[in-house]
Order: structure tokens, then C-alpha cells, then sequence
């Protein structure tokens, strides 16, 4: 199996060429391959993605040494967040203290609370105000997934899950924390017009089904300075996550944008108080 | 010595292997043709569906710039079925529109697959005027959408109805994610668990599966259907990393279930255009580390060898 080859050459079918991958400067803000390390970089290389943020970091003590290992070795090209949990805002403080004030780590995601916490609640704010004073990346896992009896939007979610309603509330609460509302709502239709009023929220599409026209509408909606890229991969093929963005009517500079440059812009900071080479 | 950073690294390696590796040299025209010119095969994409969808307008939903789209990435024939053929009642006239859509607007390159929908009445009318009247290859089910499974008994009457006029019988399993359906659709999930057995009785029918891949449909269904029946599956929402040479290899990273192997044989190119990116599918060929055999046979000779078998 030669991961270095292709049967015939990307452009010849109307994509744009691996070298053209590269010089979008790929950013992947939704690696879930950190368990499969190794095997799961080889398709990332493939198709040029130049680097990838795992939102798995710490967690499992039998892994973290692994994962420190990682992060440290492969910098150029892994950056790690953590994952807190909003209804145990002390011990998700403490995480923060421990992987990113004094460890390799770069921000934290929601990934969904326990007892129907989600990240609207008030537990956060102490979680938040001190993402704030790190510089801390703020991933937030969002869907609204229909269900429920009545059938409603939002009526199959998780009691502990966010949709873009709570990432919107804690938003408003906290104007200057840049924020990332992930999975774009799952209903993106919905998702970014939930979103839109609040400009230091930006908006991901990883993780779902691809939908022609989806970028174009919520660049219409939201900007092309609010949108970032996230692979999702193994459980996602980056075919889908990047067909994304390639459906969409974008220039080399809106493609290089959404394709990475948005999200460096959120992640420079603390980057660069880590005194990781970052260049946006 | 002289130090090599990462990024030029990552381009060097690959380029010189690329270019050792590429059958026929990458030319300019290539390049400049927007893809119609170049290596490798023109593609038969066994999944598309025309007109509204009930629920979007979508951004490619008028036909010619859709064909358009799909010429760009080097598409020559397209299976082409109808979003009407969801929840419309009258299947006289979906078909019609279909086969007249192709025609007028399809600049040769759209094949129409007519719906038909075995639990309402007269269904029979529709398959014969599909292969006798409008000579399509084969015809399209929507289970999911027009509320039936497997399990009626008029699906068996079908397929061997089908089989004895040599179409092809493309089942959609799913069309979208439940997720994220309009809160007044319901379109249940698909259980393919009765397709082993029916196809047994029918040893030369022609089915399909369509977008086949989503988890809900469990890995079991598919590793039964892999081991003891001849169907086939496009590619459209075969998922993770690789997922293309991993199903080949019957090592999927789910790894719930016993692995097995699907033969490339059995496996189509289907984008799901114009609801999905025609560049999901056509992508997906490329994440995956597969041969220039496997890549022709997915692109284009597999299904031109199941439209030969008619």
C-alpha cells in the first residue's frame, strides 16, 4: 500500500492539484485520530493537510502519556485541546491548569456535560473567563437534531448536548471569547442564523453529512472570516469534510481562509504565548 | 547540510513519487480542460437525482448546470433518477418528466431510472412503460420515502419482474440523514435484513444498494449481503478515512463484526449529486491509496459491465 501515489493526478478530474491542497494551508480543527495516530496521518499527508488539532486530549490516564508524547515530537504538525465537562466546572478548571497553563494544550472542547448541562449554563462562566485569560481555543460541540414527540427541531438532542441556541447565550455572555460553533448546528440551515448576531462566534461543518450549497449559504450568512475547517477523521473521510468547501464558489483567498487562515487567527495567540511557531 | 522543512518535505516526496507513478504524464491541457482532458477514465456515476428537492433548493438544480458540473469532473454517463419520485403519487408523469428532462437537457450524458413504487396500484403499468415505452436500463426504489420495506410482497414480484426484462434495480436506502430531516418527514430508517433471502429465489436480478453505507443500516446487513448475494453499492456516503480501499480490504475502522471483504467488483461510483458535492465521491477515490485497476473499475467499468449484463 503506497500512501506517496495516486492512480492518476487530482487535477485531471477537475480537483484542485496536491500541491494546490498544500498551498491552501489546510488547518484541521476536528482530528479525532489520536488513538490511531500513525495510521490516521497517512491519509491526512496524503492530501495535504499541513496541520491538525485533536479534540481528545487527556482524559484517559492510560493514553496521556501518549498523547503528551505527540505533542511534543510532532508540533508542527498536532496541536492538542481538552475536553471539560460544564457540569464539573471546578475539576474542568484544574484540567485547564494542568494541559494548558502549564501543558502542551491550546484550548478546551464541550463535548457535552453530564446532568443535563450544556454550555448556556452558568457552571461555565468560570470555565470561560479563564479560557479568556489563557487565550484558550473554545471548541463547543453543537447539533440540533430532530426528534421527539412532538417531532421538533432540537427534540432528539441529548439533555446534555449544545445546540447553537446555548453556544449563541454563551456567546452574548462572553462578546470577546472567540468561539467555535462546531458541527455547524447540525442543521446548518438553522445553526448559522442562530449564530449569525454574534461575531465572535465562528462556524464548522465537520462531522455531518456533506450538502451542496452549505458554505455558500453560510458565508452569505455569517462572512467568509467565520467559517473553519475540521476533517473528523477516521470517522469521517476528509473526501467529505473537504468536498465541503470545494463545492462551494470561493476565490484562493476565500478558499485559504476557510481552509486554515481563520482558524490560525483564533489559535495565534496562544501559539505564540506558548511560543509555537505559528504564521497566519 | 542543507535542511529540509516539513512542508517541502511533504510536496517533494510526493510530487517525484506522483510523477514516477502517474500512467500518463500530467500535461497542461489537462490541467487547462478543467478536467475533460488527461489520464484515466471518464466516470459513470450511478447516483444522481434530478428536479426539487422538497425541502432545498439546491444549488445545482437546474439540469444543465448540473451537467455542466458533472463534465467538469469528467463525467460521461449519468444514472439519473427523480426527487419527484419521493412523494409524488403520480408515477405516469415523474417518469415522463424524467425521461424528457435527459433528453432535452442531459446532453447525452444523463441515463433516466424511473421510479416505481410497488405497494401502490398499477405498479406494474410503470415498470413495463419504464422498459418497453421509455427503454430505460433500469428503475429506482425509495422504500424509505414512500413508507414500505422489504418485507411486502410485492417487492419480490418486482425484482423478479425486473430481473426477467434485465433492468437494474437501484434501492436508496437513505437520502439524508435523519438528523436533520424537516420535522414534518419521517422517513425511517431501512432494514436490509430481508434482502439476502429474497434475492436467493432470483439469481439473476441486478440490485443496487444506494448510499448504503451509513451506519444505521448496520454493519451486519452489509456483511450478509456482501457474503451471499451478487448486489452492488455505490460509494456516495461510504465513510472514514480510507474508506474505499478499507471496504476492499474488509477493514473498516469500526471494526464492529466480523471484517469482510468487499470485492471491487462490486463497488460503483455514485456521488448523490445534485444533493451531496459531486466532489464527496469523486474525493473519496483519492483519499484512498487504491490501484489504477480498482480506480477504473469504481469509476467506470463496473457499471458499464452491470449495464452490458441488460
Amino acid at each position: 500500500m503506497n500512501f506517496d501515489q495516486f492512480a492518476y493526478p487530482l487535477e485531471a478530474y477537475g480537483l484542485p492539484s496536491r500541491e494546490e491542497m498544500l498551498d491552501y494551508r489546510i488547518w484541521d480543527d476536528h482530528y479525532h485520530g489520536i488513538d490511531q495516530h500513525e495510521e490516521v496521518m497517512r491519509y491526512v499527508t496524503r492530501l495535504g493537510i499541513e496541520r491538525v488539532i485533536s479534540l481528545d486530549i487527556g482524559g484517559r490516564e492510560y493514553r496521556e502519556k501518549a498523547h503528551r508524547e505527540i505533542l511534543e515530537k510532532q508540533r508542527d504538525r498536532v496541536l492538542g485541546i481538552i475536553r471539560i465537562d460544564p457540569s464539573r466546572p471546578e475539576e474542568s478548571v484544574a484540567k485547564m491548569e494542568q494541559w494548558i497553563r502549564n501543558g502542551p494544550c491550546i484550548g478546551i472542547k464541550y463535548a457535552g456535560g453530564n446532568e443535563g448541562v450544556t454550555c448556556s449554563h452558568p457552571n461555565n462562566d468560570p470555565i470561560i473567563s479563564l479560557a479568556r485569560e489563557l487565550k484558550a481555543v473554545v471548541y463547543i460541540h453543537a447539533w440540533i437534531k430532530v426528534g421527539g414527540n412532538p417531532r421538533r427541531l432540537g427534540g432528539d438532542n441529548g439533555k446534555s448536548e449544545s445546540s447553537p441556541m446555548d453556544v449563541a447565550i454563551l456567546a452574548k455572555r462572553f462578546p470577546d471569547v472567540p468561539m467555535t460553533c462546531g458541527h455547524s448546528g447540525g442543521d446548518w440551515e438553522i445553526g448559522a442564523r442562530v449564530v449569525r448576531p454574534y461575531e465572535n462566534v465562528n462556524f464548522e461543518f465537520a462531522g455531518s453529512d456533506p450538502h451542496s450549497g452549505q458554505v455558500d449559504y453560510a458565508i452569505k450568512i455569517l462572512g467568509e472570516d467565520r467559517i473553519v475547517w475540521g476533517g473528523h477523521g477516521p470517522s469521517r473521510c476528509l473526501a467529505n469534510e473537504l468536498s465541503k468547501i470545494l463545492d462551494a464558489n470561493l476565490t484562493k483567498e476565500q478558499r485559504m481562509k476557510v481552509f486554515g487562515r481563520n482558524l490560525r487567527r483564533v489559535c495565534a495567540p496562544i501559539m505564540r504565548q506558548k511560543g509555537y511557531s505559528v504564521k497566519i | 547540510m542543507k535542511t529540509i522543512n516539513r512542508r517541502s518535505f511533504l510536496k517533494g516526496s510526493l510530487l517525484s513519487a506522483a510523477a514516477l507513478s502517474f500512467p500518463v504524464q500530467r500535461s497542461e491541457s489537462a490541467v487547462s480542460a478543467a478536467g475533460r482532458a488527461g489520464p484515466g477514465p471518464g466516470i459513470i456515476d450511478t447516483n444522481v437525482h434530478l428536479g426539487a428537492w422538497p425541502t432545498r433548493r439546491l444549488k445545482y438544480g437546474e439540469t444543465k448546470a448540473l451537467v455542466a458540473k458533472l463534465r467538469k469532473h469528467r463525467v460521461e454517463q449519468a444514472w439519473a433518477g427523480s426527487f419527484e419520485g419521493l412523494l409524488h403519487k403520480n408515477m405516469l408523469e415523474v417518469n415522463e418528466r424524467l425521461v424528457a428532462e435527459c433528453r432535452t437537457n442531459g446532453d447525452g450524458m444523463l441515463v433516466p431510472f424511473g421510479s416505481v413504487n410497488p405497494v401502490w396500484p398499477d405498479w406494474e403499468e410503470d415498470l413495463r412503460l419504464c422498459h418497453e415505452v421509455h427503454k430505460m436500463r433500469g428503475i429506482r426504489l425509495h422504500p424509505t420515502y414512500q413508507n414500505y420495506t422489504l418485507e411486502r410482497p410485492d417487492v419480490p414480484r418486482l425484482l423478479r419482474m425486473a430481473a426477467e426484462r434485465g433492468l437494474i434495480v437501484q434501492i436508496t436506502t437513505f437520502m439524508e440523514d435523519p438528523r436533520v430531516h424537516h420535522s414534518n418527514l419521517l422517513a425511517p430508517e431501512m432494514n436490509l435484513d430481508p434482502l439476502a433471502n429474497l434475492l436467493m429465489g432470483i439469481p439473476n436480478a441486478k440490485v443496487q444498494l444506494l448510499h448504503a453505507f451509513r451506519s444505521g443500516s448496520g454493519p451486519n446487513n452489509r456483511q450478509g449481503l456482501i457474503e451471499s448475494t451478487n448486489v452492488s453499492f455505490d460509494i456516495s456516503n461510504l465513510e472514514s478515512n480510507g474508506g474505499v480501499h478499507r471496504m476492499i480490504e474488509g477493514r473498516p475502522w469500526e471494526g464492529r463484526g466480523r471484517p469482510v471483504p468487499l470485492p471491487v467488483e462490486r463497488i460503483l461510483f455514485g456521488s448523490h449529486a445534485l444533493y451531496m458535492p459531486f466532489e464527496n465521491a469523486l474525493l473519496k477515490l483519492f483519499e484512498s491509496p487504491i490501484t489504477t485497476a480498482q480506480f477504473d473499475a469504481i469509476a467506470r467499468n463496473n457499471a458499464r459491465r452491470l449495464l452490458g449484463r441488460t
